[in-house]
């Protein structure tokens, strides 16, 4: 088997020192993923260095860290498809982002599963079936929808690389989102009013950045759990500020593309803010010199029957 | 070369100087932007969450139109746009229950899309088809001296796997169109971080924190101006700047400006003629470019 030298610049940390990157050397070959590497280099270099990894296939979400800059699960990243993508033998291992560091590659996880908590991330059954009275059911249907989002294995990379939680502390983040999707979309789940007061607020203070889709190791796209809970706004009494506002924004660019076919922005800023904000937001406006654009006119779509026909139909 | 346009509505709305300067540089270059017949709204980044088989279907009505001309890419220079168009194609292609629904949507409508197409970025279209080479050779009036801080934003990059034309964590596109006009692109922190943007319409204070870190990011590490490659960025980062100086209580400005814009300086425009801002115009001044 051909082997390759690769050195490894490992960003490492104790309390007493704080930060410092150290380098290793080790042949690796094609099948060498970075646990076996950082393995290795604990066994045959340096019995200090300390990181997490457990089962070595992507089910524990153990071994979350940050690769090149890129938040991965080491298990699931081979050593030299890194070399290749980035066309260097010299790639940097760092732990995570936004958690507390404990040492070297771990990091303390107590805030991740504090947010898991939050979305109460398991089945609330009828009293019946608790009863052994009679038995859950499951649609085909229902379980498609479900099933992508319990693929979570808690690696928290999806939290280390949102930028929403790093500023609104009201914010899940990412992987509760999709737990917590995952069962308030369950109609085995009775208690939905629950978990929409929980979960609903929280889903308008995400930015759609898509870092979650892109780091996810199981492709749980859970930006696509934040979307579908906002679509369960309609259904919830008492909507925070944040989730009102939101919902008229959706509801604004909605009616704007069934009637023009495009997005007449003024009408949908006058919708979300309300006259008096928008008027303050035309002041600043003119200031850089932008107003000139707020007057300009954009053609309707011609075809309009044809957008209505698109946005006429059953899941509105 | 001859290409599908799609501008998009805040390309033809607020940020209508995206649109004026990218015109005027593709023309300089040679690149023909066909408009998409009686385009519509790709979505804005928000209806799939209202009507995810709507966002699809509509999508695939712009890139049915480009079909329908013989065209095999459809390139926008907006970020948004790309990303809502790539993001339908995908789901349609990839999700087989999503696929029978638009299909469903689609039978009473003369749309139809057999895949042909692709939704591009402009700066894609410009590093990829046009070239670096080809760019350098149309700078009339170098940029010396002026650092441009390349800010890529979200929804050009990521998801990687979907948007694909570069890496999401290691990108380079803007600071090769920078690097072209003579001027010195500026890496920094939070030139993959998000403006903020799709936060105004529910959370308008933490979407201002988010456009004030991009912008604080590229002023500490030594910018003098930003290049951007999206329209709603430019809304975000260029017409609220004054909202975040009196919000943050900072006296600095850190100026955004569309990718084609500081093309068009190069290729010897003047900046009224790029539509670019006041504030912009007040940075360039002082640094000598205008």
């Amino acid at each position: 088997m051909q082997e390759q030298e690769v050195i490894f610049k490992v960003k490492r940390f104790n309390p007493e020192k704080g930060f410092w990157w150290q380098e290793y050397k080790l042949k690796v070959d094609r099948f060498t993923q970075f646990t076996e590497a950082l393995r290795r280099i604990k066994s045959e270099q340096d019995p200090t260095l300390s990181y997490r990894a457990s089962c070595h296939m992507a089910v524990c979400g153990s071994c979350g860290m940050k690769i090149n800059g890129e938040p991965r699960l080491a298990c699931k990243t081979l050593v030299l498809d890194v070399v290749k993508k980035y066309n260097s033998n010299i790639v940097t291992i760092e732990p995570m982002d936004y958690f507390r560091p404990i040492k070297d590659l771990i990091v303390d996880w107590d805030e991740f599963y504090d947010r898991m908590f939050k979305v109460k991330p398991r089945l609330y059954p009828s009293k019946e079936v608790l009863e052994g009275k009679a038995e859950h059911r499951l649609k085909p249907e229902d379980q498609k929808e479900l099933w992508k989002f319990a693929q979570c294995i808690w690696c928290g990379l999806c939290v280390s690389a949102c930028p929403s939680v790093r500023i609104d502390p009201e914010f899940l983040g990412p992987a509760a989102h999709a737990k917590g999707y995952r069962f308030l979309a369950d109609p085995r789940d009775t208690i939905t009013e629950e978990r929409m007061k929980i979960l609903i607020d929280s889903s308008w203070r995400c930015t759609y950045c898509y870092q979650c889709f892109n780091v996810c190791p199981r492709d749980i796209e859970p930006v696509t759990a934040i979307k579908k809970t906002r679509s369960f706004t309609k259904l919830y009494k008492e909507k925070s500020e944040v989730a009102k506002r939101g919902e008229k924004h959706t509801e604004a660019i909605f009616e704007s593309i069934l009637k023009t076919g495009k997005i007449a922005e003024a009408a949908v800023y006058l919708k979300t803010y309300g006259i008096l904000q928008s008027l303050i937001d035309l002041i600043y406006m003119s200031k850089t010199g932008k107003l000139k654009y707020a007057l300009v006119q954009e053609r309707y779509v011609q075809n309009i029957d044809e957008i209505k026909k698109i946005m006429g139909g059953e899941s509105k | 070369m001859k290409i599908a346009y799609y501008p998009g509505c805040a390309t033809h709305g607020l940020s209508k100087d995206v649109d004026i300067a990218t015109k005027k540089v593709a023309e300089v270059l040679g690149l023909e932007l066909v408009e998409v017949p009686d385009w519509n709204c790709c979505g804005g980044g928000f209806l799939d969450e209202y009507d995810e088989v709507a966002h699809v279907a509509l999508n695939l009505r712009n890139l049915s139109q480009v079909e329908k001309l013989g065209l095999n890419k459809m390139a926008t220079p907006c970020s948004v746009c790309l990303h809502s168009h790539r993001l339908a194609t995908y789901k349609y292609k990839e999700d087989k229950e999503i696929k029978k629904k638009v299909d469903k949507r689609l039978e009473k409508t003369s749309i139809k899309f057999d895949g042909k197409v692709s939704a591009e970025h402009i700066v894609w279209v410009l590093i990829r088809d046009v070239g670096i080479e080809t760019i350098k050779k149309n700078v009339k009036k170098p940029l010396n001296g002026l650092k441009v801080g390349t800010y890529y934003g979200c929804q050009m990059l990521r998801p990687e796997q979907i948007m694909g034309f570069e890496q999401a964590y290691n990108p380079h596109s803007l600071a090769d169109l920078v690097a072209a006009t003579g001027a010195t692109p500026v890496i920094f922190p939070t030139m993959t971080s998000c403006c903020g943007f799709p936060l105004m319409g529910s959370n308008p204070k933490a979407g201002l924190k988010l456009a004030y870190n991009v912008l604080n990011g590229a002023k500490e590490a030594g910018a003098d101006i930003i290049v951007h490659p999206c329209s709603l960025c430019h809304l975000q980062l260029d017409s609220l700047q004054i909202k975040i100086q009196s919000e943050f209580n900072v006296k600095w400005t850190m100026p955004a400006i569309y990718v084609t814009q500081l093309l068009g300086l190069a290729f010897g425009f003047s900046p009224e003629e790029l539509g670019i801002g006041k504030l912009a115009m007040e940075v360039l001044r002082v640094k000598g470019v205008i």
